[in-house]
């Protein structure tokens, strides 16, 4: 290959030109309207380089953005945008100086490539100020990961069921929220509270209708399991079928900016469901810690035997755990929902995440479940920043993640490996008991 | 109401249910579900990653033409390669700990591999989220069969040849006795006159239900190759189980302590099989992407492990038989749903209510009805029924720890 460049090099007789067109345009998105205009950007130096890596030709972007550069043959090249000849603070987009251009893509006698530069203030944020920005974020994920978290941990805790279909009892709760405050156009503040108090009724007849008279009639435990699999299949399907398969955001509190607040910027949405999630889960801890019915669920988590023999209703117990866990699951789900925007598989999304927080904490542990729980949220949005003191740059994927961060496509493939690491190292979690396991 | 169920196309119903019930869909999906009955059925473990599994089958074909652009016969060795490389990374860490920590840890994986072989990072090895096209052509197009005909199961079919007679003829007499005689070996009455009598009901259903099929010649090699594979794989398991090997493994379902009281290692056992089962699987996923020429990753979420699940328990739990008939059958039963649905949606006008309540209003719903009547089925099965159609109530994993 070498060898005919350097050919068609000494000889640059050709009957037609053969052209690279280069254009550099700035693409501003306006976030209000969500529309991007594009301007075209002059002065700017493009090199073109051969498969040896010998400079083939250059050229500079006109008042149209557009540089016309001639080469020798279609051929293999790589086509480098000089980053220093850019306007000041003006940033390639997705920061890819260097398009490679093969034979293949030669159809007509001309190429055309586009470089779209934009988002300047972003990435000139420090790494600092951005990592704060993600374990806010995280943070906020966080509480509302441990919130769907808690009731699922509760109800292994008091019945050991592993319960499959939390995730669609985190969904019911956002979709009846989105039918009140988008088709009936009530307010979101009316209709949470309500979707919410549907959803612990949603957990209280989930468990009267199914679990509870399973339990009765004593069918295992990986029944219930299966069964409870079976559930979630029903559950997503018939949101599916009334709701559609596509995302949808509230119409409430849609679109706000955010302030600085230190170095991070929350919108006052964001903060305000912080502080409820919050505020909610330390009302389950102290409510756990000091309140009959909290020390009554423990006892029977911890033996419901012998709690039964001490004359606690566990029962009664398990009604409770159920209908709390459905509320808290249910605000977890609408608060996700004004994040994310709203869908059937909302909740099933977030069920690894929570099966992750809850094994990283402990199996059975509501308060592992919270601690797990919250940091997996911080993880996840953590680590798609990566870490600039880490070597590994030019490194083939998956290995360049620990300095590039993780693609945001695969930001759930790191927990998986956390979790794998501490059921391998200590299966029990951070705060559950060795007896529990095995 | 009545006269709109008349207006129904029910011979495109029947052809519909029967083609299904002996499709590719139940091809794949039975060799998937006697992997599973191996880790769940027979060993007890709750393996709930079984559509990774089948994923890694399909993308070491696809992926010796999209990556390493060999024959796609090198895919069967690396299958089997993926699949141990899993199964240790799913096991090894859980296999010691509580059987919901494999549930949790398989589900979790399989999901992973998902999202690794559709994502953009990786696009160079699996092609992202279009999958992976028009491969195993030289295994496609080396068929005796025409590529625009149509061809059935019926064994008197104009365009059968001898070979093919005598063959269905077999695996359909045979067949049937397997299937007629356990059931009535679980039947009360007249065991010895049932053991006649039901074989060759159960055959004359048989040759009933293939003469409605109707197949493409295009896929119908590998329609024939996988019900081959099929029956070869539960051969070997019927097999198996039947061995030193096999009486191990139910030992650990039944009572762990009992077999590692026998000097057996548990966990190296547990391995095994969740490595054999997941290998099997990889067959499923191989023979289901050799039949369309393509993968697709979305093809291998979750609700495919749970609807091989669904499909072994509609059968039984650890019985060979169990885990090819329930796949045919849990086919037929989508399949029939499917298409009555959607029968029933344009006889009534495109719309259907039950006492003024909306069902469907539009045909986009029909596949999510179906999904959640199978869904209520294995609920239903699990409440009513968990030893499923042939196993047997006694020996079930499901009251384990």
């Amino acid at each position: 290959m070498a060898l005919t460049m350097f050919g068609l090099l000494a000889s640059p007789v050709q009957a037609a030109d053969i052209t690279i067109k280069v254009r550099v345009q700035n693409q501003v998105k306006d976030e209000a309207t969500g529309k991007s205009t594009k301007e075209p950007i002059a002065g700017v130096k493009v090199v073109v380089t051969g498969a040896d890596g010998v400079v083939v030709a250059e050229g500079v972007t006109d008042d149209t953005g557009l540089a016309a550069i001639v080469v020798p043959a279609k051929a293999d090249y790589t086509v480098t945008l000089d980053e220093s000849t850019l306007p000041d603070g003006f940033v390639l987009a997705d920061g890819e100086s260097e398009r490679a251009v093969t034979e293949d893509n030669f159809v007509t006698d001309s190429v055309t490539l586009n470089f779209f530069t934009g988002n300047a203030e972003r990435t000139s944020i420090g790494y600092w100020s951005q990592l704060a920005q993600r374990l806010a974020d995280g943070a906020r994920f966080g509480l509302i990961l441990a919130m769907c978290a808690v009731g699922l941990s509760l109800i292994f805790g008091t019945t050991g069921l592993t319960n499959f279909a939390h995730g669609e009892l985190v969904t019911f709760a956002a979709l009846i929220a989105f039918v009140l405050n988008n088709e009936r156009g009530w307010s979101l503040l009316v209709a949470a509270p309500l979707a919410i108090v549907a959803g612990g009724m949603f957990g209280l007849v989930t468990n009267e209708a199914v679990y509870a008279p399973l339990r009765r009639r004593q069918i295992g435990l990986i029944s219930q399991m299966v069964v409870s699999v079976g559930i979630a299949i029903i559950l997503k399907n018939v949101y599916l079928a009334y709701f559609g398969g596509r995302v949808k955001a509230y119409a409430a509190f849609n679109r706000q900016t955010c302030t600085e607040l230190g170095p991070v910027c929350v919108t006052p949405r964001d903060l305000t469901t912080a502080a409820i999630s919050l505020l909610l889960l330390v009302l389950v801890g102290v409510a756990l810690q000091k309140t009959r019915i909290g020390k009554a669920t423990r006892a029977v988590s911890d033996n419901s035997e012998l709690a039964s023999s001490t004359g606690i209703d566990s029962q009664k117990i398990i009604r409770i755990v159920w209908f709390v866990g459905g509320m808290l699951a249910a605000t977890g789900g609408i608060f996700r929902g004004l994040d994310e925007g709203v869908s059937p598989f909302l909740g099933a999304n977030l069920l690894f995440l929570m099966f992750a927080g809850i094994t990283l904490g402990g199996l059975g542990s509501a308060f592992g479940a919270l601690v797990g729980s919250f940091l997996i949220g911080l993880f996840v949005e953590a680590s798609t920043l990566g870490m600039p003191i880490m070597p590994g740059a030019d490194w083939p994927a998956p290995f360049d993640w620990l300095h590039d961060g993780v693609p945001s496509e695969l930001k759930a493939a790191p927990v998986y490996v956390v979790m794998i690491i501490v059921l391998l190292v200590r299966p029990q979690g951070i705060l559950g008991r060795r007896e529990r396991v095995g | 109401m009545l006269a709109a169920f008349s207006d129904m196309n029910w011979q495109l119903i029947a052809t519909a249910t029967l083609t299904a019930v002996f499709g590719v869909d139940a091809m794949y999906f039975a060799i998937a579900a006697i992997g599973l009955n191996v880790q769940f059925g027979y060993a007890g473990l709750l393996n709930f990653g079984q559509a990774g599994f089948m994923a890694c089958g399909a993308y070491a074909i696809g992926m010796t033409a999209h990556y390493w652009n060999i024959s796609f016969w090198w895919g069967i060795p690396m299958a089997i390669g993926y699949a141990t490389v899993f199964g240790l990374i799913m096991g090894i860490p859980t296999l010691r700990l509580r059987s919901d920590y494999l549930a949790i840890v398989t589900i979790a994986l399989a999901e992973l591999l998902r999202l690794i072989v559709r994502s953009v990072t990786f696009k160079k090895y699996f092609n992202g989220s279009d999958g992976i096209n028009g491969f195993g052509k030289t295994f496609t197009e080396e068929t005796p069969f025409n590529p625009s005909g149509k061809y059935s199961l019926w064994p008197f079919d104009q365009n059968a040849n001898l070979f093919g007679r005598v063959m269905l003829l077999l695996i359909f007499s045979v067949a049937s006795v397997m299937v007629g005689r356990m059931i009535a070996d679980r039947l009360r009455g007249p065991r010895e006159k049932l053991r006649v009598i039901l074989p060759v009901v159960i055959f004359a259903l048989v040759m009933l239900g293939a003469k409605q099929t109707e197949y493409g010649g295009l896929g119908f090699k590998s329609l024939i190759v996988g019900w081959l594979v099929v029956f070869v794989i539960g051969a070997l398991i019927y097999m198996l189980m039947r061995s030193p090997w096999g009486r191990v493994i139910k030992g650990i379902r039944e009572d762990e302590e009992a077999v590692r009281s026998l000097g057996k290692n548990i966990y190296s056992y547990k391995l095994q099989a969740l490595i054999l089962g997941g290998a099997i699987a990889t067959f499923g996923g191989m023979m289901f992407s050799l039949s369309r020429g393509s993968v697709q990753p979305d093809n291998y979420s979750r609700d495919t492990t749970f609807f091989v699940l669904t499909a072994l328990v509609l059968g039984g739990l650890a019985k060979v038989t169990g885990s090819i008939v329930g796949p045919m059958l849990y086919w037929g039963i989508s399949q029939f749903i499917s298409v009555f649905l959607f029968e029933l949606t344009q006889a009534w006008g495109g719309r259907v209510e039950i006492f003024g309540v909306p069902l469907i209003t539009s045909s986009s719903q029909i596949g999510a009805w179906v999904q959640g009547l199978l869904g209520l089925m294995l609920v239903l099965l699990m409440v009513f029924r968990p030893q499923g159609l042939f196993g047997n109530r006694k020996e079930m994993a499901l009251d384990g720890r």
